[in-house]
């Protein structure tokens, strides 16, 4: 195989894998949000969620597959699982291998839900507010096309969109229609024990 | 108000029995631990709490499970509006429940009996908090008195259980039952207080002595209440089986004909009354019927009174009593009694009786608890018994429930 081919490969599924996790990043805020309009009823946000994390690791293989096997970079598989292994960018490409096993970790928790418990899925889910600024972070170390115009416009939108849906999200009070009469409820059967 | 074995002795009028006159009136029990298990198998003894469940199976089961850890829980929440007989027996005959709360920890090797009283049954939280006071050092000091708040839900074990734990009266996910893992994730043997007081006399005169009253097949006694459109209203003891009409005709008859019976309490099911007459109050006869004896109320719904109206207010009642923890529950009660509501005062229309019937359906089944299933069912009886009612209702808003 042509080693350009790898190359452009890479940095293309690289780039695609950062508008996928974002665009997941502030679904999952939306579905948190139990966000709906009269365009876009509020199962889609969850849906579309979990199809685009599904395909975010698709691009994410490509990418790590073809940086791997390109005989220029001699990275070796080591890189790809073992984070700061690397001789060439050691710091930027660990930052992407620790992104991707954060996401990893993310992926198979929900995939095992049902095993695992809703209580430690939602806990590893929380590592997503750690793997996107990570990823963020290790395409402007790493990439090539860092200081490119289009990359830069690519990386403030997606930087901006998730900043924008985190800020509402704790700017908003929790989403449960149901906290208001559970509170009133509770409190009118609370008391402590042995009265 | 008199009765054959629970409510016989001094007159109920009296107050609560002291503990002086009751162990000289019955004796002491001679049954306890593995021999008081079979027993309760043969005498064939179900909860009186709603489930009808097993005693002996309960106690078995929480026998095995218990490592001296196991706690008692006296179920006397009494929660349904309608019931009075929990309230009325810990008010007069508040040490056979104890006899038979302090039989359980003896038989199951409990470390800690809980007695679980509703608040607002102010002269039977006040008798058993005498009668255990007037206990043996040994009993009272491992005992004591929850009081349950004043809400529907608050009297369901997995409740119970969070109220004595948590201090909060709202079901949690089962499984694991209260029996497996209960207050203080010990494995928790819950009765409703009716059973334990049969299990004093059980554990006195034996299982032979409590199967030879019955009748129709029917084993034992029991509580029920008679509310609505009966003459003297309040509780009586029956033997299992009788009917509901001889039930009626023992509470002086009916005040008025009657259209309908509400078997069960607010968890219960509307009867035809033409067809409620020859049923015999028995669990286990009942649930052969598919119907259930639920927590013993008979409520009779005089034919002047209207079954729509009276099904709305109750409808708009559970809603209110749901604690606002599962969707299905707090939205699709809340609809459906306000579909129930806009039937009776606005009179019918057809997509209210299409919603009815389809939500019902729907909110089986979807709680953490059984509430939205035990609403749904008294509605589903509610849509049979009063069919022609519900398709043409005027526009009224007739009366509050009885």
């Amino acid at each position: 195989m042509n080693d350009t081919l790898l190359w452009y490969t890479t940095r293309g599924a690289g780039a695609v894998s950062m508008i996928l996790l974002s665009a997941v990043v502030v679904l999952g805020v939306l579905s948190s949000l139990r966000f709906q309009s009269s365009g876009w009823p509020r199962f889609l946000t969850p849906a579309l969620h979990r199809n685009l994390a599904l395909m975010t690791l698709v691009f994410l293989a490509l990418h790590i597959v073809t940086a791997v096997v390109d005989p220029f970079t001699h990275l070796g598989w080591l890189t790809a699982v073992v984070p700061f292994s690397s001789y060439y960018r050691t710091l930027w490409l660990g930052l992407g291998t620790i992104a991707f096993e954060l996401l990893a970790a993310i992926v198979v928790t929900s995939l095992l839900r049902n095993l695992i418990g809703q209580a430690a899925w939602r806990l590893i889910h929380w590592l997503a507010y750690a793997s996107w600024p990570v990823a963020v972070v290790h395409s402007f170390g790493t990439g090539t096309d860092a200081l490119s115009v289009w990359f830069i416009a690519l990386s403030i939108v997606c930087v901006v969109s998730v900043t924008i849906a985190v800020t509402y999200r704790l700017l908003q009070p929790p989403a449960d229609p149901l906290a208001v009469a559970r509170g009133e409820f509770r409190s009118g059967v609370s008391r402590r024990p042995n009265q | 108000m008199s009765g054959l074995r629970l409510l016989a002795g001094p007159d109920l009028r009296a107050g609560a029995e002291g503990y002086g006159d009751h162990v000289r009136r019955l004796g002491a029990p001679t049954l306890a631990g593995r021999p008081l298990i079979e027993a309760l198998v043969q005498s064939r003894l179900t909860g009186r709490g709603g489930a009808s469940f097993s005693a002996g199976v309960k106690w078995r089961s929480v026998a095995s499970a218990s490592k001296g850890t196991a706690v008692i829980v006296a179920n006397g929440a009494e929660g349904e509006p309608q019931s009075h007989k929990d309230r009325l027996l810990m008010a007069t005959r508040p040490h056979l429940i104890l006899d038979g709360a302090f039989l359980a920890a003896r038989t199951v090797r409990a470390a800690s009996v809980v007695l679980y009283v509703g608040q607002e049954h102010k002269a039977a939280y006040a008798a058993m908090e005498r009668a255990l006071a007037e206990r043996p050092d040994v009993e009272r000091r491992i005992a004591r008195m929850a009081a349950a708040p004043h809400r529907y839900v608050a009297g369901e074990s997995s409740a119970a259980v969070h109220l004595i734990d948590a201090g909060i009266a709202t079901p949690t996910t089962t499984p694991p039952h209260p029996r497996e893992r209960g207050v203080a994730a010990a494995p928790t043997l819950m009765q409703n207080v009716e059973t334990l007081a049969h299990v004093a006399l059980i554990a006195r005169y034996g299982d032979a002595w409590y199967r030879s009253a019955g009748r129709n097949g029917a084993v034992g006694t029991l509580l029920i209440t008679l509310a609505g459109g009966v003459k003297k209203p309040g509780v009586v003891e029956i033997e299992a089986g009788t009917t509901i009409g001889e039930a009626v005709a023992m509470a002086g008859g009916m005040s008025e004909p009657a259209g309908a019976v509400l078997l069960g309490g607010y968890f219960g099911v509307w009867i035809p009354a033409a067809k409620a007459w020859e049923l015999p109050l028995d669990a286990e006869a009942l649930g052969a019927a598919g119907l259930g004896l639920g927590c013993g109320v008979v409520g009779l719904l005089p034919s002047s009174r209207c079954g729509v109206c009276d099904t709305a207010h109750i409808m708009r009642y559970l809603a209110e009593e749901s604690s606002a923890q599962c969707g299905p529950c707090f939205f699709g009660l809340r609809a459906l009694s306000d579909a129930c509501s806009r039937v009776a005062e606005r009179g019918t229309n057809r997509d209210d009786i299409a919603r009815l019937k389809r939500w019902a359906v729907e909110v089986q089944g979807r709680g953490a608890c059984k509430h939205p299933d035990g609403a749904v069912m008294f509605l589903r009886s509610a849509l049979s018994t009063f069919s022609e009612e519900f398709a043409t209702h005027p526009a009224h808003w007739r009366q509050q429930p009885a």
